[in-house]
């Protein structure tokens, strides 16, 4: 199998405009209708969530129908909490079917006070399995400016190192397909939101952190053999020597990427609620990391020398 | 040759260092060799911002770090009175102090007594209760002392078992305060909200003797004149409670008996420098300089946090597993070489946690450490790849699989630069969960590169010196014939 990624790049190009024109839609939809472009968890907006199982002796005969939604609500509304959005979650693994009440920030006396009514209520709760967070609204601000602060200086620490190692050009594009993996993964995870009601938290922008360092490896490895191809025979056409460097490179991108992707599935699947969309947003984010760094950032280098010739590229100290 | 040997040596016997390192705490007493974090042990965690007041209005500035500096001396008190085994009290920012309480039973009275400004009260021994007062006190006061000796001794030895201890006797002391102590006295609504000020002070010049200097605000001045007042002369205490524990109880002289101790201020003496200063910051952990808040509570069951670390231990092996498998299949005897190398990464890597002094161990540190098992596969691949490039170029063995190595070097160097320049900009803006998941791909990315490089290398050239194991076909599908006469040909 050999890709033809030169010839065929318009195609790549505009699959990947494709999804990312889906993304931006997503989020100014979202925008418009939750105020924020994808839906915030409480890390980014403060609130109180409470996540509380029924306590049952026998977890595999669990009557998760004493968990009943008006009761709940009633008992939310007397303590003046009516805004609240309450879930009845399913059981996992040993733990119990939980009611999570998600309101604004409550402080320990009103947690108490509503876990004591809503036990009279609706019965005893396991108070061993149950979780409880509560983020004031300041940390959410400075989770967010940190968090993008985090993703231009790595961004920037990358261009840099890339732009000593390599030349100017190659770190421009290489950034130019972190961009575009960020990016998907953001817009894809707004769709989630708006479909699914899927939240990001702060380890969404771990895991947007975490792609930006694991995927520009493809680009970068991709961009070594270019490199190491000219360095050969630099009158080769750049065409050409691309196509080659992603075809001799396409056995390593693919198989990197699927055991990567084969741990991340496992935590997917095993790893529990917290976890969870960590791996999917992570799964997302290096399978477009691949996908940019065979199909996006080698055409555009491609594209770049072709159109400016090779004379006219600055060549950095130390090449 | 003896390089190699030497080289396996070493790689045996660190793998071996390794397990021990993991197995032992296990075998011995069955309990995790890791730290564990509060999401994956249970517990609260609670992050304290600290915010600017009327007399400080810049918590960034030298006075302000100070009063930071002050307020989380004082939680790290109201901490230690919690009972809970191994508290972390830690600055976090300049202007956040993180408190994690693992096991604790009741995360709600941790909440609140850890925001609540003010739990020093000043009560008034009621009358006819003297015998009785002096009886329980005399046997009483001993314990306090000794608190105070094990309080100096943890600051200065760090030793985490007197903590338990302290923690133990600070239980008792509050256990005997509320039983005896609690219906011997008034309360006066004198708080710690109406003190201003606490320091030790030496009494006269002898040097041996020392007082605690106490200064009310306003409301507090003279309600502590009415108090001292009805006190003086009668033999009666003033019950100094920190948190509903008896922690002084001193007697007013029968000189103020007219009027109380006026002017706002009160000297408590005969102390020791110690116990003066130990009471000082007792007083001050009834006031902050500046007003706290909770910003964050996560509180996780004891039991889901047990469910956790469950269910990622199966993630994790699964994942691992299937990478396994799948290096075998694929790239056959150098794959079934990386996968002995892969889990020699995985013991090194699980070891370093043991090692590193702090680390705690959190789910997305557990998720750090299984993706950086996927990572570690790719300086393999980086290389298998590399050799099967020069194996179908024609080349020699020997010279295929050194050739893999040399030519993929550079391609893993700069993939691994560019994680770790990611992870630096993680750990920077991270904090506690964040952190720690930037730390364990750290040294994922470090310890494999030193797996893939070092421990591959050298059990591939043992394994080519076995000659039976030396055929093309066990490295690459379909490999061209090679004669001797090639190899000669290939620097």
């Amino acid at each position: 199998m050999r890709l033809q990624v030169i010839q065929q790049r318009k195609l790549w190009w505009g699959i990947s405009l494709a999804i990312l024109v889906a993304g931006i839609i997503s989020m100014l939809i979202s925008w418009k209708t939750i105020g924020a472009p994808l839906r915030p968890s409480l890390d980014f907006v403060g609130g109180t969530r409470l996540e509380l199982p029924i306590a049952c002796p026998d977890p595999k005969n669990c009557k998760a129908d004493v968990l009943n939604l008006e009761v709940i609500r009633k008992v939310l509304d007397e303590q003046g909490l009516g805004g609240s959005s309450v879930q009845i979650v399913e059981a996992q693994g040993n733990k119990p079917p939980a009611v999570s009440i998600r309101s604004s920030s409550l402080d320990a006396g009103q947690r108490e006070k509503l876990q004591k009514t809503l036990t009279e209520k609706i019965g005893a709760f396991d108070m061993a399995r149950s979780s409880s967070e509560t983020v004031g609204p300041t940390m959410g601000k400075q989770l967010f400016t940190s968090g993008l602060l985090a993703l231009l200086v790595s961004f920037a620490g990358i261009a840099l190192y890339l732009s000593f190692r390599f030349q100017w050009d190659y770190a421009v594009f290489a950034i130019v397909a972190l961009l575009h993996d960020v990016l998907i993964t953001v817009g894809i995870f707004s769709i989630l939101g708006l479909a699914f009601g899927i939240e990001v938290d702060s380890l969404f922008i771990v895991a947007l952190l975490t792609i930006v360092g694991f995927s520009v490896n493809d680009t970068v490895v991709i961009y070594d053999r270019v490199r190491e191809v000219l360095a050969v025979d630099p009158s080769r056409s750049i065409n050409d020597v691309v196509d080659d460097a992603v075809n001799q490179t396409l056995g390593r991108s693919i198989n990197t990427t699927m055991t990567t992707l084969l741990t991340l599935t496992s935590i997917f699947i095993f790893g529990g609620e917290t976890l969870k969309f960590f791996a999917l947003a992570l799964i997302i984010g290096f399978a477009m990391g691949a996908y940019s760094s065979i199909f996006i950032a080698s055409t555009l280098l491609a594209w770049w020398r072709n159109r400016s010739g090779s004379l006219v590229v600055p060549v950095v100290v130390g090449e | 040759m003896a390089r190699q040997r030497w080289l396996l040596g070493f790689i045996i016997s660190l793998t071996a260092a390794a397990l021990f390192l993991l197995l032992n705490p296990i075998l011995k007493s069955g309990t995790s060799p890791f730290r564990l974090g509060l999401d994956l042990q249970g517990g609260s965690q609670i992050t304290l911002q600290v915010k600017p007041s009327d007399t400080i209005k810049d918590i960034s500035s030298p006075e302000g770090q100070k009063a930071v500096g002050d307020v989380e001396r004082v939680i790290a008190d109201r901490v230690n009175r919690l009972g809970v085994s191994e508290p972390l009290v830690q600055r976090v920012g300049n202007d956040k102090i993180l408190v994690q309480l693992a096991g604790i039973k009741d995360p709600y009275e941790a909440e609140s007594l850890l925001g609540r400004a003010a739990q020093l009260e000043f009560r008034e021994q009621k009358a006819g209760t003297e015998d009785k007062f002096q009886a329980l006190f005399n046997q009483y006061r001993p314990l306090i002392n000794q608190e105070t000796a094990l309080r100096k001794q943890i600051k200065e030895l760090k030793k985490p078992e007197d903590r338990a201890t302290l923690a133990a006797l600070s239980i008792e002391l509050k256990k005997v305060s509320q039983q005896s102590f609690t219906e011997l006295f008034n309360k006066t609504g004198i708080d710690g909200r109406n003190l201003k000020e606490a320091f030790a002070q030496p009494l006269g010049s002898a040097g041996d003797d020392w007082q605690v200097d106490i200064r009310f605000d306003a409301e507090g001045g003279l309600k502590f004149a009415d108090m001292t007042k009805r006190l003086a002369g009668t033999g009666r205490s003033i019950g100094v409670f920190l948190d509903d524990t008896l922690i002084s109880a001193p007697n007013v002289g029968i000189e103020f008996a007219q009027n109380g101790i006026t002017g706002g201020g009160a000297s408590i003496s005969r102390f020791t420098l110690d116990t003066a200063n130990e009471l000082a910051i007792q007083f001050k952990s009834g006031s902050l300089p500046v007003p706290i808040e909770i910003a964050e509570n996560r509180v996780v069951g004891a039991s889901l946090g047990q469910d956790s670390v469950q269910r990622s231990v199966y993630a994790g092996l699964g994942g691992i597993f299937l990478v396994l498998v799948f290096m075998v299949l694929y790239y056959r005897l150098p794959g079934a070489i990386a996968s002995v190398a892969l889990v020699i990464y995985a013991l090194l890597n699980l070891a370093a946690f043991v090692l590193l002094p702090g680390f705690v161990l959190t789910l997305p540190g557990i998720a750090g450490f299984i993706l950086s098992v996927g990572m570690a596969v790719d300086a393999n691949v980086l290389i298998f790849e590399r050799t099967r490039e020069e194996i179908r170029d024609g080349k020699t063995l020997y010279q295929s699989v050194k050739g893999g190595f040399t030519n993929a070097f550079s391609s893993i160097l700069d993939s691994n630069v560019t994680t770790i320049i990611a992870c630096a900009a993680l750990y920077w803006l991270g904090t506690g969960l964040v952190r720690g998941f930037a730390v364990t791909l750290t040294m994922g990315v470090l310890i494999s590169m030193f797996t893939a490089l070092t421990c591959s290398r050298t059990l591939l050239f043992y394994v080519l010196s076995i000659p039976a194991l030396r055929k093309p076909e066990f490295f690459c599908p379909n490999p061209p014939a090679i004669t001797a006469s090639q190899s000669s040909e290939v620097v």
